[in-house]
């Protein structure tokens, strides 16, 4: 008898991904018994909506482009409209490996965690981001130990999981951009428990991700100030 | 002439307002995003205050006769920018709800039609 009485979501952001997105599904394809998926269709220009639809795949579109933050937190809300039990990040660009799904799950049932967060520092396997990335991170890692004790080896990952009470509190209130750092803290804040395991990620696949030194110090002041707002809030 | 009292009181004013900024965004009353250039021109302003010869520098460099006409020349020069970026955004947004309004009415379009076919 299969023991799976839990509701779980895939919440896939996708943004001009019309290259992407066919193989981002048909690669999770094979755990469609414990997962349900979304994709959230951010305004895509491109023919994201259209590869979509001709497939019959599960997609919400907003009609305007809202941004990683703002996709992310609307299958947030779907996954607490339907009543999941559990839902986790995936990228729409492939480069997050689905083989993970079940060991992500297994692990937060294990260890009775609220967020399961894949890292890619942990066993530093697969693509490791550019050394400009890693300092970032590497001082929001040290930032978040110092303002919570709590270590988290990659704070910026949007491999993710998080149970009903991280469903709920993502739902209500998530940041528009450069969400991943300071909602992990808010997870912190509220006194859930956060759970790293090791994966491998691969490279970008198809599209560009670029970042101009303009966008990078307001990213790194951005989440920042982000992180220590989010500290001293009420929680 | 810049006064010890003027620069307090600058100071003063200044503290008060980047801590109810900052005490906005904490409150989720304001996005961190639109307010760091506000607490970007404070930081500024009172760096100036602090330092004057920064001022008399700068006001030397622009041929401004007197260091305080200086201070309010950046504050409201800074101030002019933040209002013209508000304008943009303002207009960025204005933009968006009406793709946002058309959207929604092109759907309920859509559900009515889908509906009134099923009532067949």
């Amino acid at each position: 008898m299969k023991n799976n009485k839990f509701k779980s979501l895939i919440i896939i952001p996708a943004f001009n991904e019309e290259s992407n997105i066919v193989n981002t599904v048909k690669n999770i394809k094979k755990y469609k018994k414990d997962f349900d998926y979304i994709i959230i269709n951010d305004g895509s220009t491109d023919n994201t909506a259209e590869i979509c639809n001709k497939n019959k795949f599960n997609v919400i579109n907003l009609p305007i482009n809202l941004g990683i933050g703002g996709a992310v937190q609307t299958g947030y809300k779907y996954a607490f409209n339907n009543g999941y039990d559990f839902a986790i990040q995936m990228d729409g660009d492939g480069q997050h490996d689905p083989e993970f799904l079940s060991l992500m799950k297994k692990t937060m049932l294990e260890t009775d965690a609220n967020m399961v967060i894949g890292s890619r520092f942990i066993n530093k396997e697969g693509f490791q981001s550019s050394t400009a990335r890693r300092i970032g991170i590497r001082w929001f890692t040290f930032l978040i130990k110092l303002l919570t004790r709590k270590t988290i080896t990659d704070p910026t990952s949007g491999l993710r999981m998080v149970g009903k009470k991280g469903i709920a509190l993502f739902a209500k209130d998530y940041p528009k951009d450069y969400p991943e750092p300071e909602t992990n803290v808010a997870m912190i804040c509220n006194g859930y428990k956060i759970v790293e395991i090791p994966v491998v990620m691969k490279e970008r696949i198809g599209g560009i991700s670029s970042i101009s030194v303009k966008k990078a110090v307001y990213y790194m002041v951005k989440v920042t100030l982000s992180i220590i707002l989010e500290k001293i809030r009420k929680h | 002439m810049l006064t010890l009292k003027i620069r307090i009181l600058i100071i003063i004013l200044l503290l008060l307002s980047i801590l109810y900024i900052v005490n906005m965004v904490r409150r989720k009353r304001l996005e961190l995003r639109y307010a760091l250039i506000w607490l970007f021109t404070g930081i500024i302003v009172f760096i100036l205050t602090l330092f004057p010869n920064l001022i008399k520098i700068l006001s030397d460099l622009l041929g401004i006769y007197s260091p305080i006409n200086m201070l309010f020349f950046m504050g409201f020069g800074l101030t002019l920018i933040i209002i013209f970026s508000l304008t943009i955004f303002a207009s960025r947004m204005s933009i968006r709800i009406k793709e946002l309004s058309q959207e929604i009415a092109l759907r309920d379009e859509y559900i009515d039609k889908c509906l009134n076919k099923q009532k067949y």
